[in-house]
């Protein structure tokens, strides 16, 4: 029985196989009918709102990009979804907002009342960006410490709820201690960093304002995502961090630290987290004891799209990711508060579909 | 530095932490900002502190000195910190400055109590002092009680003379006897018609909120214990139930005035019709990824019911009010020491109990049944199970429309008693909630999950004063039982061989024929 018998085998398709082509392609043909109505026969929008959503897209995906790689990290050494990611997000954002408020209350020069904030606004983003990364760091590295790393042999149900109840628990001990009501970052007075305040684009005869900030976040992610890209790959902690994530056992006989690795996975985690925390707060201004959840679910919905594991699926799920919502109520004609339904039926879409995502989960063994 | 001069340090540290973390999470309110009660609170935090750190790493750091050492240092850094951090508070607050715009906690009185009273500096003395005293009372405890043989001594006096109490002919027949398990049920049963007549009204309504979530904690436990499913999204069924019948009863928005009791079949069939429709495509996905999916699912019902989209169906955010109660016959009064007339909460308590009862034995038919140790196969290992010729599909998505009807049934139940159904009670927090108390009380552990609908239901409602803490208790009570406690507080009979067994001996319960006899 050397040979390969030369007969194609004629594949029945089973029941679900059936059931599964026939919503994809209702599914398709809505998006399809819709798309055709709100382009062609209403033609509602102009460019030029196409290209703010394009960009409002583009902004908030290298946002949850940032979030997603946390998560895809995680998952990717230990094979569990870390809940609690979204509040290391928020606690990073929190962070950035009290420097911000202490740097307003020191006042450089009495005589104009001039802050600290406004008179070295460099500065005091810097400094933002580090308390923020850091705080998330410590969070994350705690996190890991006190919740997961007693559970590390218990069957994936365990973290899961461990995580679930820490997550509870982080959202709640803000809520207590900083107050349920919504904040603003008081950003630094100066042109380049007002919120409201952008480049002013002529597309097809209308004036489109490509915000200051959201520039910003967007050259920002850009350069953390390449130093990340770096470090995992060219560096020996990015090595043993890829062999960790390959085969923990394998990597311990090999002499590496498994632990210290985990931990400092949860530290880059929270890092960059932290990172997207202080832009978040420093484009979108907004934050409370809940600003981490949507934001965390969101970015995991991103993550699974790219395919979990992976971290050039979880950049490229999160940009899709991101460009689909912005874009997506507009172009579909759906109503705006809709937006959530459609990254959560992404999410239930790729997982009934294509669970390994649009570039393959990276997983050796435990298949579907 | 030696490692046990760390470890004390490092003890200090992590619980200097938590005192200044407690400050700020508003513990001076709730001690009623008393001296006395913030002074008990930190000497028990050092005693903790103490106690921790006085665990020796090596059998050479077990002598009383290296111990009191270690407690020492724990409660002195500790002092440090939470002393540093009373300062800091105290002095900012002498200012005048209003730190509740960024530490909502942290009012004058709750400053000025941190500090005992005192001024800044001697308040954080104060502390320094009060947590190092405590430490090293700490340390000398655990030497004493560990290190010097005394607690073994105890514990070990304690488990001879009980295991020499029920090993007795007479205590063993009674424990296992079918007799004394029917004599407990009975009482249970008594008990459980005449409570309703005995409480007041607060504790009727906290009585009925258990009865609901042990209800629908009892279809959970069919879905996630039994066959393994973790279904975050649970609250979709719940909701189905409760916009079901407020649909169905309410005169807004589509003015069918049905009878409550109509609307039962109607969101029995429902709830399993979309448990099967959900169940098909998801069903056939890993652990985690169920979970996430079905957490996507629970969000996006629960955004639609409360979009304008759907308003003209659901009414969106307003919700459904004028729900009807269901139409109760008349029953005789009882005499007036059990409490008299029976009233309609009473009787609605009797109906919640009823559907409990019916739960049970629903849940209990089946888990002893091929049905069930089907689930349990399916749970344990899928693969084998389907090697074995189980049906895994079909068997999981009966779990998913049972447990789903019986959601179904809870949110029925719950609209009705409120008489109102909104969005708002519709959140994920609703699946947490029923996931929590299946996992604390026992996966797959019929009483395991109505002792956790007490805990984790009957205890918040009680303690209404500590509302805003409630979450972070829960939180922090998931964590824990996790690390210390996955199997639950009331495990199963079947043993659970993924976790803790090596360290937990078989709990002697009633149902069980007393096998752990031979294990021990």
């Amino acid at each position: 029985m050397e040979q390969a018998i030369a007969v194609r085998p004629r594949r029945r398709l089973s029941s679900y196989q059936i059931a599964q082509l026939i919503v994809g392609v209702l599914f398709v043909a809505f998006v399809v009918w819709r798309l055709y109505q709100v382009l062609i026969i209403e033609a509602v929008y102009g460019p030029d709102t196409w290209v703010r959503f394009a960009m409002s897209g583009l902004i908030i995906g290298s946002v949850y990009a940032l979030i997603a790689i946390g998560y895809t990290l995680v998952y990717g050494i230990l094979r569990m979804i870390n809940f609690a990611h979204g509040e290391v997000f928020m606690a990073g954002c929190f962070a950035g907002y009290f420097v911000f408020e202490i740097l307003r209350g020191i006042i450089v020069n009495p005589v104009s009342g001039l802050s600290f904030l406004d008179a070295f606004p460099i500065i005091a983003v810097i400094i933002a960006f580090i308390a923020g990364i850091s705080v998330s760091m410590t969070t994350g590295f705690s996190l890991e410490r006190i919740a997961y790393r007693p559970l590390r042999k218990a069957p994936r149900l365990i973290p899961l709820i461990s995580a679930i109840g820490a997550s509870f628990f982080l959202q709640n001990a803000a809520q207590l201690m900083f107050g349920p009501q919504r904040r603003t970052y008081s950003n630094p007075a100066v042109e380049y960093l007002d919120r409201n305040k952008g480049w002013i684009v002529n597309i097809a005869g209308k004036d489109v304002q490509v915000a200051y900030t959201g520039a910003l976040t967007i050259v920002l992610v850009l350069v953390i995502l390449g130093v990340l890209v770096y470090v995992v790959q060219f560096t020996r902690l990015g090595r043993a961090m890829r062999s960790v994530s390959e085969d923990k056992q394998t990597a311990a006989l090999m002499g590496i630290d498994v632990d210290g690795i985990i931990s400092r996975t949860f530290m880059i985690a929270g890092a960059l987290a932290g990172a997207a925390g202080v832009m978040w707060g420093i484009h979108y201004g907004q934050l409370n004891f809940f600003v981490g959840f949507l934001p965390g679910i969101k970015a995991f919905t991103a993550a699974v799209l790219g395919g979990i594991g992976n971290l050039p699926g979880a950049m490229l799920g999160a940009l899709t990711l991101g460009m689909i919502e912005s874009l997506g109520p507009a172009a579909l004609g759906l109503d705006f508060q809709l937006k959530d339904v459609i990254a959560f039926s992404i999410l239930v879409l790729v997982l009934v579909f294509r669970p390994s995502g649009i570039l393959g989960e990276v997983l050796t063994e435990e298949k579907l | 530095m030696t490692p046990h001069i760390r470890k004390g340090i490092t003890t200090g540290l992590i619980y200097g932490v938590v005192v200044i973390f407690l400050f700020l999470i508003g513990i001076a309110t709730v001690l009623k900002h008393d001296t006395d009660n913030i002074l008990l609170l930190l000497g028990l935090a050092g005693i903790v502190a103490g106690s921790s750190a006085a665990k020796a790493p090596t059998k050479a750091d077990q002598g009383m000195g290296a111990v009191l050492v270690r407690g020492l240092l724990a409660g002195m850094v500790a002092g440090l910190l939470s002393g540093l951090a009373t300062y800091v508070i105290a002095s900012i607050n002498q200012t005048g400055a209003n730190m509740r715009t960024y530490m909502a906690q942290l009012s004058p009185e709750a400053a000025v109590a941190i500090a005992l009273e005192q001024s800044p500096f001697v308040g954080a003395l104060a502390h320094l002092g009060v947590l190092t005293g405590s430490g090293l009372m700490g340390a000398g405890l655990r030497w004493m009680i560990s290190y010097t043989g005394l607690g073994q001594l105890v514990s070990g006096q304690w488990r001879s003379s009980s295991a020499q109490f029920t090993t007795l002919p007479a205590v063993k027949a009674t424990i296992s006897s079918r007799v004394t398990r029917y004599i407990i049920y009975g009482l249970l049963i008594v008990a459980a018609l005449i409570l309703p007549q005995e409480l007041n009204p607060q504790l009727r309504f906290a009585m009925g909120t258990v009865g609901i979530y042990a209800m629908m904690g009892l279809g959970l436990n069919i879905v996630v214990g039994l066959a393994g499913l973790l279904d975050l999204g649970y609250v979709v069924f719940f909701a189905l139930g409760a916009y079901t019948v407020g649909l169905l009863t309410a005169p807004i928005p589509h003015h069918l005035e049905w009878n409550f009791w109509a609307t039962i079949p109607v969101a029995i069939l429902i709830t399993v019709m979309f448990g099967i429709l959900l169940g098909v495509p998801v069903l056939r996905l890993r652990g985690d990824y169920l979970a996430i999916v079905t957490l996507g699912f629970g969000e996006i019902i629960a955004v639609l019911i409360r979009s304008d989209a759907l308003k003209p169906f659901s009414n969106g955010a307003n919700g459904l009010p004028g729900i009807k109660l269901p139409t109760m016959p008349d029953l005789p009064a009882l005499p007036d020491w059990l409490g008299g007339a029976i009233t309609p909460e009473e009787k609605f308590l009797y109906l919640i109990l009823i559907g409990v009862m019916a739960a049970i034995f629903i849940s209990d038919r089946l888990q002893h049944s091929r049905v069930g140790r089907a689930w349990i196969a399916i749970r344990e290992d899928e693969t084998v199970a389907q090697a074995m010729g189980i049906n895994t599909l079909y068997y999981k998505l009966l779990a998913f429309g049972l447990g789903g009807a019986l959601a179904g049934m809870g949110g029925v139940l719950f609209a009705s008693r409120n008489q109102f159904v909104g969005p708002e009670s519709m959140t994920l927090i609703v699946s947490i909630n029923i996931l929590s108390l299946v996992i604390v009380g026992g996966m797959g552990s019929i009483p395991g999950v109505i002792l956790g609908a007490f805990v984790l239901k009957g205890i918040p409602e009680l303690l209404r004063e500590l509302e805003s803490y409630r979450f972070l208790a829960f939180g922090a009570l998931l964590v824990v039982m996790m690390i210390l406690r996955p199997q639950g507080l009331w495990p199963s009979a079947r043993r659970r061989l993924e976790m803790h067994l090596e360290e937990e001996p078989p709990l002697d319960e009633l149902e069980t024929v007393p096998s752990g006899e031979a294990a021990r």
